[in-house]
């Protein structure tokens, strides 16, 4: 069983780490070449008006002042309201408008990838050597070597324009308007179906959502694929697998009962690792699909730069990884009990 | 002195052959016909890069300025693929056929350029911190800690900002550099760690032998197979996330042909208009030599796992 004392401990570990990285973060933006007193005054300001904004900005107080601010504001989650891309919006609000977008791609592109790697991976350790675990093995590899941005708009090419059968770019057909809940739109026009008996949007956004979800959910099923693989093969050779078949245990059980549990320790590592590829990976789906989650604006926010925007987004993405990791370390130890000692 | 360094070193060198030779990872590379297949698409992709960039140098294929420069009034514009354009024309009606081999060059310089230094700042972050250990080690492993809580692509984002827009696929160099190195310097502090257990080290320190010559001449040889291992995984992942960038426009300048670039260009310009072609053939190439360090890196790690070397009864 997962300890108390084990969690705590790694919540604990986590305090360093993100002092790290904000730490980091506030380094990188000040040493962005660009003035963000500039950045907002706008490039006719008079010298004069950029610096009052400067001042303003407290741009002009020692750097160890301005980090001491930074930290405090960071403690009470004050990220600052963002310069031009949502001027004067407080970037949480921003951030937390857009961050569901990201997370519903997200996982629907991890569950697709878990439901078609594990069983995928599994059939290649359990016939290892055989043309089916040479397929796997390839198409897995393919898998993670085709970029995003080129799969991404091949397949737009096939189903939007040439089939016509799904939807090419954004999250829903814009002649509906849907009332944001939980800003997951398959859940909000789920609700709303369930309400009000209109199913139609809630096709339309599912629709929207099969492509990226599928580019998206192909990459973590190679990645998953070949760690359920390698680990299975790995767990087949134990002594305690020899010895439940020993005891006049069926193979398949044997594999499903003792194997299975064993073998999923290193894939779910995997999975979590990948939860970050993944995010990244957002970045560039959302801005082949036209979707405007965190990634599309993270993008815009450095084009034009928007400092806290950047700040702001870079330390939630970062957060939301850390705290996956942290996730995946306690799964690890409920799968595993030797872990945590 | 001296011609005794050299006997011993040549000894040395014998051994390393003969331990080749007989060594269970190049039977078993050899015997993965996967890893081969890699071996063989990157061979292609260094001949296409090397033709590109010598012909440029003397003349037998299109320089890089002449690349760059609109072709309008001489080559059809938005031509689909013929016998004169085999990959067809984009809307400055260059031929992307050329262009794409140059993008190979590209894509192979700054590749090699970008895993290179990362390789070697992680391999001295790792080794270093393996073998000074203590306060040397949490100083070095904490700040890799801290570079790894980024997703890698996030982090190179974040890290484009801080390099001027001038520097083009420099500035992409840079902060992929920066997001690799930590990689490299977790696994090979992981293998000194485990190569400084054994008995040889000891012995070595206690000839008297000094730290850089222990870490150079012993610990580092016996942590070059997982090194090169994450060198060649991370080819393939550094030359996707070079043409990210460009992609997202934080890369290559404007007319450079580098895939990434023609991939962006094709699919916000070309995609819905029935220019496929253009978008096509650039990401084609990319896909294929990814592919082929994929396979490689892959087929090494198999053949240096022994885990992976028994046949399962």
């Amino acid at each position: 069983m997962v300890s108390k004392r084990f969690v705590l401990k790694r919540l604990l570990l986590l305090v360093p780490v993100l002092f790290g990285v904000a730490t980091f973060v506030f380094a990188i933006l000040h040493l962005s070449p660009g003035d963000p007193a500039r950045v907002i005054a706008g490039q006719r300001a008079t010298a004069e008006q950029v610096a009052l904004v400067r001042a303003e900005l407290g741009l002009n107080d020692p750097i160890w002042v301005q980090y001491a601010r930074f930290l405090g504001d960071l403690v009470t989650l004050n990220l600052g309201d963002s310069y031009i891309v949502r001027k004067g919006t407080p970037v949480l609000r921003v951030l937390r408008a857009r961050l569901p977008v990201t997370l519903e791609l997200a996982i629907y592109g991890q569950f697709i990838g878990i439901l078609l790697g594990i069983p995928l991976g599994l059939v290649s350790a359990v016939k290892q050597d055989s043309l089916t675990d040479h397929l796997t093995r390839v198409g897995a590899l393919a898998g993670i070597s085709v970029p995003i941005f080129w799969s991404g708009p091949l397949l737009i090419l096939l189903f939007a324009q040439s089939l016509d059968l799904l939807p090419a770019t954004g999250r829903i057909a814009s002649a509906y308007d849907v009332p944001v809940v939980t800003g997951l739109i398959t859940v909000d026009t789920l609700v709303l179906g369930v309400s009000a008996g209109d199913f139609a949007p809630f096709r339309s956004a599912v629709s929207h959502m099969l492509l990226p979800a599928a580019v998206i959910g192909v990459y973590s099923m190679a990645l998953i694929s070949r760690m359920m693989r390698s680990s299975m093969l790995e767990v087949v050779r134990q002594d305690y697998m020899r010895t439940a078949r020993a005891k006049g245990q069926g193979a398949k059980i044997t594999v499903m009962k003792h194997g299975f549990r064993n073998a999923m320790i290193p894939v779910v590592t995997v999975i979590g690792i990948q939860f970050g590829t993944l995010l990244g990976g957002a970045v560039l789906t959302e801005t082949v699909f036209g979707i405007g989650g965190i990634g599309t604006l993270l993008v815009r926010a450095i084009e034009v730069g928007d400092y806290p925007l950047v700040q702001g987004t870079v330390l939630v993405f970062a957060l939301l990884f850390t705290v996956v990791n942290l996730g995946v370390d306690v799964t690890y130890s409920y799968l595993d009990p030797r872990i945590d000692q | 002195m001296s011609t005794e360094t050299k006997t011993t070193e040549r000894r040395a060198g014998r051994g390393l052959l003969a331990r080749l030779r007989a060594s269970p990872f190049l039977s078993d590379f050899l015997s993965n016909r996967l890893a081969l297949a890699g071996l063989l698409l990157i061979a292609g992709v260094v001949a296409v890069a090397l033709y590109a960039r010598v012909g440029a140098a003397l003349g037998f294929a299109p320089s890089v300025e002449a690349l760059r420069a609109t072709r309008i009034g001489t080559n059809p514009s938005l031509a689909a693929p013929s016998a004169a354009h085999p990959f067809g024309t984009d809307i400055q009606a260059r031929d992307i056929f050329a262009r794409s081999l140059y993008g190979a060059w590209l894509a192979m310089k700054y590749g090699t350029i970008t895993v290179g230094v990362s390789t070697a700042l992680g391999v001295g972050l790792g080794v270093v911190a393996a073998y000074y250990g203590d306060v040397t080690d949490n100083v070095i492993m904490r700040s890799m800690d801290v570079l790894l809580a980024f997703p890698s692509l996030l982090l190179a984002l974040a890290l484009v900002a801080i390099f001027p827009d001038d520097l083009g696929l420099w500035r992409a160099v840079a902060a992929l550099t920066l997001v690799y190195t930590p990689r490299f310097a977790r696994v090979v502090r992981g293998a000194a760690l485990k190569v400084m257990e054994d008995e040889y080290i000891d012995a070595t320190v206690a000839l008297g032998a000094r730290d850089p010559r222990v870490l150079v001449r012993h610990v580092l040889p016996n942590c070059l197979a997982p090194i090169t291992v994450q060198s060649t995984l991370n080819f393939g992942l550094a030359i996707i996330d070079l043409a990210a960038l460009s992609f997202l426009g934080f890369g290559a300048g404007p007319g450079t042909p580098s895939w990434g670039l023609m991939l962006s260009n094709g699919v916000s310009q070309g995609l819905l208009t029935g220019e496929w072609w253009w978008s096509f053939f650039p990401g084609l190439l990319l896909a294929i030599t990814v592919l082929g360090f994929n396979l490689l890196g892959d087929g090494m790690r198999d053949a240096l796992d022994p885990r992976m070397r028994q046949a399962v009864d």
